[in-house]
């Protein structure tokens, strides 16, 4: 276990200075994807196999692919120097996000947690669904959260319909010039 | 099968047994410091975005590990990571909506030069 942990955490971190630092933005896109694997490879190791299951199908299939949409219909994928890449905060930014993580980590870590012990999560499917759906005891909030988070992508999907569309007028549409 | 010494064993023992749930959340910390960063001192709006889905990993990660290691928590913190993730994933698509409009009209996505809301 602690292999596979220590194997996690480099892999993530690793990949997630990759897409600050890399100059290409695909090679940033791709290292995001090998970070989000190594997220979920975490998530199997908390008893969390379906939430494991949806971050794959999630984040490294769906997200990653709309982020290269993204990239492909912005921006030339070339290698970039430094200098146009990064803006001029790039010390103190870094002192700022250096200065973060070791507090968060020291408090997290100093703090006492009282009786820990892994093996509480919920590891079968039924039981996690349970939880998703209010119905277990100490969950009914799960019924409401769930159905507002449906309806929070039913209006994003429209929103970034309408915020992306080709305005009438403005250039050319299906071949066909309005 | 020949006899390992003391410390051999405390190793082995050492190596088998799960992390402390004290790693899991240094990790995430970690994480969410270097996505920090990236949204600092990044141009791209494209990148920007990839940095705030690294900082919303990590606390996924600080969720799902509570979930899983305190005895209070029943488990709940998973089911809070899936709504995190769809709410990520409205947020993905919104925003990248939003760098395609900025980008039709301004014809770059670098969030320096888009300045025409600076006072």
């Amino acid at each position: 276990m602690t292999v596979a942990f220590a194997f996690l955490a480099g892999m993530t971190l690793v990949s997630a200075l990759g897409v600050v630092l890399s100059r290409s933005v695909v090679h940033s896109a791709l290292f995001m994807s090998g970070s989000f694997l190594g997220i979920s490879g975490y998530f199997v190791m908390l008893n969390a196999p379906a939430l494991a299951a949806f971050q794959v199908l999630i984040y490294v299939g769906a997200v990653t692919v709309v982020i290269l949409f993204g990239i492909m219909f912005t921006q030339k994928p070339q290698v970039r120097r430094y200098r146009t890449i990064i803006n001029r905060q790039f010390w103190p930014g870094f002192l700022v996000a250096a200065g973060v993580g070791c507090f968060l980590a020291y408090v997290l870590a100093a703090e006492d947690w009282g009786a820990t012990e892994a093996g509480n999560g919920p590891r079968e499917v039924a039981a996690f669904g349970r939880d998703l759906l209010g119905v277990s005891s100490g969950a009914g909030i799960f019924t409401l959260l769930f159905e507002v988070a449906s309806v929070l992508l039913l209006v994003a999907v429209v929103a970034a319909i309408v915020v992306s569309r080709r305005k009438i007028g403005q250039g050319v549409d299906r071949g066909v010039r309005e | 099968m020949p006899e390992m010494p003391a410390q051999v064993q405390q190793f082995i023992d050492a190596l088998v047994s799960a992390p402390p749930l004290e790693g899991y959340l240094v990790v995430g910390a970690f994480l969410f410091a270097i996505g920090a960063w990236g949204a600092l001192i990044r141009r791209n709006a494209v990148v920007i975005f990839m940095c705030v889905e690294l900082m919303i990993n990590g606390v996924n990660l600080t969720l799902v590990a509570f979930a899983d290691y305190l005895p209070g928590a029943g488990g709940l913190g998973v089911s809070y990571a899936v709504l995190v993730i769809a709410i990520a994933a409205a947020e993905i698509a919104v925003g990248l909506a939003i760098v395609l409009a900025v980008f039709r009209s301004r014809r770059t996505v670098n969030v320096d030069e888009v300045t025409s809301m600076r006072g």
